[in-house]
C-alpha cells in the first residue's frame, strides 16, 4: 500500500513536470514572435555571404554574394559577385515578386519565392527576415536535449492560405538563449526535406531597431532527399547602416551587374 | 526526235568507257542523295513517332494556370468542358487522350535525374503500347497508383531495376515542396533525346504530387486521322475555344516548357489555354532534321559541281570527237536546233539512266541498312531519336532527286551543245581532230 502511494506520487510528479514544460498557445506564439524579433532589424541590412554547395559526383562550388534587405516592404536583393560565371546574376524581391536576373541574356524572370537559390539547397527565406509567427501555427513538442544543449522543441504548421516552401517545420530552440539551433523542414507528403543547423549566433547593435539584431554567421543545410547534397551558408560583415533609397530597383541591379 | 534520241543512245553506247565513268559518278551521287534523303525522312518519321507518343499529340489543347502573376502551372482546369468543345469542332479526330505534365526530380538511393513527368491513364494510351519497347517489367502495371516507367538511360543513371523504389520531388503550383514515393514497374528502351527527359506515372499519382483536382490535367492531346489536317484543326480549335469563352494564348510555336519565362512575365492570373501542334512541341529537336537537310544540300551542291565539270568536260570531248560528224550533218541539212537537241538528249539520257540506277542502288543500300538493324552509339542516338539506324524511303523525294540531277546534267550540257550547234558546216568538216 505504501509502495502504491509512492508510485502514484511519483507519477503525479512526472505528469506535473511535463505539463509544466509544455507551453500554452499564447506562450508559443510569444516565443515565435521573439525568434522573429531577434532577427528583425526594422531597417536596412547588408551582408557578405558565401554559399558552399556540395553535390554528389560534382566539384564543390563556392559562391560569393551580397545580400541587401530592407524591412519596409520586405525588400531583398541577392547579388552574386563570384565566381566569374555567376557574377552579376541574382535575385530581387519587390512587392512579393521574386525576380531573377542573368546579365548574360539581360533578361528578368519572375520566379517563385520558394525555389532554390542558384540551384543550391538554400531558399530565399534563409537570407530573408524571419517571419515564423506570420506564416506558421506552433505546437509544443516539449523539452529535449540537443547535444549538450537543453532545447525546446516546436512543430510549426503553415497557416491556411499562406504559401511557404515547407508546410511543416520543426524547431529546436535553445532554452537558455532562445537561439534556434536546429530546424527540420517537411514536404506536404510528410517527408523530411531539409535539416538546418545553426552552430553559432551573433548579435549586433542596430541603430534603426534601437536594440540587438541577431543573425547566424553559419547555416549548415543538409538535403534529406538527396542525402549527399548539402550547402553551407556563411554570413560575414553584416552592416546595418541605411542603404541608398533607390537600391531595390531593376535599374540599380542591372547597373551593378555590368 | 526519235532519230535524235537514237543517235544519243548509240553515241553513249559507242563511248562505253566514258559513259560508264560519268554515268557511274552520277549514279553514285544520286545513290548518296537518296540515302541522305531516306535518313532525313526516317529521322523526321522517328521524331514524329517518338514525340507524338512521349510528349505531344498531333494537336494539343494545353495551357497555363497562374495562381499569382509570377507563378504558372502547365495545367488545364475543368478539362471535361474543354473536351466537349474539342469533340464538337474536330470531326477529323481519331482519338483524344489527357496527359498530365510535370517537371520534377526523380531520386534513387544512388543518384537523381531532373525529368519531365507525363501523367498517363495507361488503359487509354494506344500510342505508348505501340511505340514503347519494354525491356523489363510490364507497361500495364502503370495502371497501379504510385508506379513509374523509366527509360534505359534513366534506369542506368539511377541504378534501379523493376521493383525498386524512387522518390519524386517537386513543388506544387503554389510552390510548396512535395514528394511521392513510386515503384518502378517498367523500363523501356531509349527513344533518343526525347526519352532522356521523360518518365511516366499514373495521372492520379501526378495529381497527388501536384495537389491537383481530378478535373485538372496537363494537356489534351488530339490524334487526327490525317496529319495534313493539323493546320486547319489548329486554327479551327483556336476560334472554337475563343467562341466558347476561353482565354487563348497567342500562337507561339514552341514547346510548352519553353514558355514558362514569357508566361511568368505576363501579369494575368487564372487560366489561359494554349493550342499547339506536334511541330511546335518538338521544335527544339527538329534542328537535327534541319541540320541533316542542310548537310544533304551542301553535299549535293558540291557533288553536283563535280558532276557538272565532268559532264561539261565529256561533252567537250564528245563534240571535239564528233566535229566532222556535226559538219556532215549540218551539210546535209540538219538544223542548228536539232544539233543542239542531239547533244542535250545525250546528256538527258545519260542523266536519266544514271540517276535511275543510282536511285535503285541507294534504295537497295537503305533497305540493307534497315534490315541490318545497325545499333548506333549513344551520342548518335540523341540526334537520331532511335537506338538503331532507320531510313525511310519516300518515293516522291526519290523521284524528285532523279529528276533534279537529270535536269542539272542536261542543263550543264546546254552550253557545249549550243556551241556545237553554232559550228559552221564547212569548218567542221575540215576539222582534223
Amino acid at each position: 500500500m505504501h509502495q502504491l502511494a509512492r508510485s502514484l506520487a511519483l507519477l503525479g510528479l512526472l505528469l506535473g513536470s511535463s505539463a509544466q514544460a509544455l507551453m500554452n498557445q499564447d506562450q508559443l506564439l510569444q516565443l515565435l514572435k521573439t525568434l522573429d524579433d531577434r532577427q528583425q532589424n526594422n531597417g536596412d541590412y547588408r551582408a557578405l555571404v558565401y554559399l558552399e554547395q556540395k553535390e554528389k559526383d560534382q566539384t564543390d562550388v563556392i559562391r560569393e554574394a551580397i545580400v541587401y534587405r530592407r524591412s519596409e516592404d520586405q525588400r531583398l536583393i541577392i547579388l552574386f559577385t563570384k565566381p566569374k560565371s555567376e557574377q552579376g546574376k541574382g535575385y530581387l524581391r519587390v512587392d512579393k515578386n521574386l525576380w531573377s536576373y542573368d546579365p548574360n541574356v539581360g533578361k528578368w524572370e519572375r520566379r517563385t519565392e520558394r525555389e532554390r537559390i542558384a540551384g543550391t539547397d538554400s531558399r530565399r527565406a534563409d537570407f530573408d527576415e524571419s517571419r515564423l509567427a506570420e506564416e506558421y501555427d506552433p505546437s509544443d513538442d516539449g523539452d529535449d536535449k540537443l547535444g549538450s544543449y537543453n532545447v525546446h522543441r516546436l512543430t510549426l504548421k503553415v497557416k491556411p492560405n499562406v504559401d511557404v516552401a515547407f508546410p511543416v517545420v520543426k524547431l529546436w530552440v535553445d532554452t537558455a538563449t532562445n537561439n534556434v539551433l536546429k530546424r527540420q523542414e517537411f514536404a506536404l507528403s510528410g517527408r523530411l526535406m531539409r535539416t538546418l543547423y545553426y552552430p553559432r549566433w551573433q548579435k549586433q547593435f542596430s541603430e534603426s531597431k534601437k536594440g540587438d539584431f541577431w543573425y547566424p554567421p553559419e547555416i549548415r543545410i543538409y538535403d534529406e532527399v538527396e542525402k549527399a547534397n548539402s550547402t553551407i551558408v556563411l554570413i560575414k560583415t553584416v552592416d546595418l547602416r541605411s542603404l541608398e533609397t533607390n537600391i531595390f530597383t531593376k535599374a540599380w541591379f542591372e547597373s551593378k551587374s555590368r | 526526235m526519235f532519230h535524235l534520241l537514237l543517235i544519243a543512245v548509240r553515241s553513249l553506247a559507242q563511248h562505253r568507257r566514258r559513259t560508264f565513268l560519268l554515268g557511274g559518278a552520277i549514279a553514285v551521287v544520286t545513290a548518296l542523295l537518296v540515302v541522305l534523303l531516306e535518313l532525313s525522312t526516317g529521322l523526321r518519321a522517328t521524331i514524329l513517332r517518338s514525340a507524338t507518343t512521349l510528349m505531344t499529340g498531333h494537336v494539343n489543347v494545353a495551357g497555363f494556370y497562374k495562381v499569382t502573376a509570377g507563378q504558372s502551372a502547365p495545367v488545364v482546369t475543368q478539362y471535361t468542358k474543354v473536351v466537349d468543345v474539342v469533340r464538337k469542332s474536330v470531326p477529323e479526330l481519331d482519338y483524344l487522350i489527357e496527359r498530365g505534365r510535370g517537371w520534377a526530380r526523380v531520386i534513387s538511393e544512388t543518384g537523381s535525374v531532373q525529368v519531365g513527368i507525363g501523367g498517363v491513364d495507361i488503359q487509354h494510351e494506344p500510342g505508348l503500347h505501340q511505340v514503347l519497347r519494354i525491356r523489363e517489367g510490364n507497361l500495364d502495371d502503370l495502371a497501379e497508383p504510385n508506379t513509374i516507367l523509366l527509360f534505359d538511360d534513366q534506369a542506368t543513371k539511377l541504378e534501379v531495376k523493376v521493383g525498386d523504389l524512387l522518390t519524386i520531388s517537386a513543388p506544387t503550383p503554389r510552390g510548396v515542396s512535395n514528394t511521392l514515393d513510386v515503384r518502378v514497374v517498367a523500363i523501356a528502351r531509349d527513344l533518343g533525346l526525347l526519352s532522356r527527359f521523360n518518365v511516366f506515372v499514373p495521372i492520379s499519382s501526378l495529381q497527388a504530387l501536384y495537389q491537383l483536382r481530378s478535373d485538372t490535367t496537363g494537356a489534351l492531346m488530339l490524334y487526327l486521322k490525317n496529319l495534313k489536317a493539323v493546320p486547319a484543326v489548329h486554327a479551327r480549335l483556336r476560334e472554337a475555344l475563343q467562341a466558347a469563352g476561353y482565354a487563348v494564348m497567342d500562337d507561339n510555336p514552341k514547346a510548352f516548357w519553353m514558355k514558362f519565362d514569357s508566361v511568368n512575365r505576363e501579369d494575368w492570373t487564372g487560366q489561359k489555354l494554349d493550342i499547339t501542334n506536334w511541330d511546335d512541341e518538338v521544335s527544339f529537336v527538329t534542328y537535327t532534321v534541319t541540320a541533316l537537310d542542310m548537310l544533304t544540300g551542301i553535299l549535293t551542291f558540291v557533288l553536283l559541281i563535280i558532276i557538272a565539270i565532268g559532264v561539261m568536260n565529256t561533252m567537250w570531248i564528245s563534240i571535239r570527237e564528233r566535229t566532222r560528224e556535226i559538219g556532215t550533218l549540218r551539210a546535209i541539212g540538219m538544223q542548228r536546233r536539232r544539233v543542239l537537241w542531239m547533244f542535250v538528249l545525250e546528256a538527258l539520257v545519260l542523266g536519266l539512266i544514271s540517276t535511275s540506277i543510282g536511285a535503285l542502288l541507294g534504295t537497295a543500300i537503305c533497305a540493307l541498312l534497315n534490315a541490318a538493324h545497325i545499333a548506333v552509339p549513344i551520342g548518335v542516338q540523341l540526334f537520331l531519336m532511335n537506338d538503331t539506324l532507320t531510313l525511310l524511303p519516300d518515293p516522291a523525294k526519290i523521284l524528285g532527286a532523279v529528276l533534279f540531277i537529270s535536269f542539272c546534267t542536261t542543263a550543264i550540257a546546254l552550253f557545249p551543245s549550243f556551241l556545237a550547234a553554232r559550228l559552221r558546216p564547212i569548218s567542221a568538216m575540215h576539222y582534223i581532230g
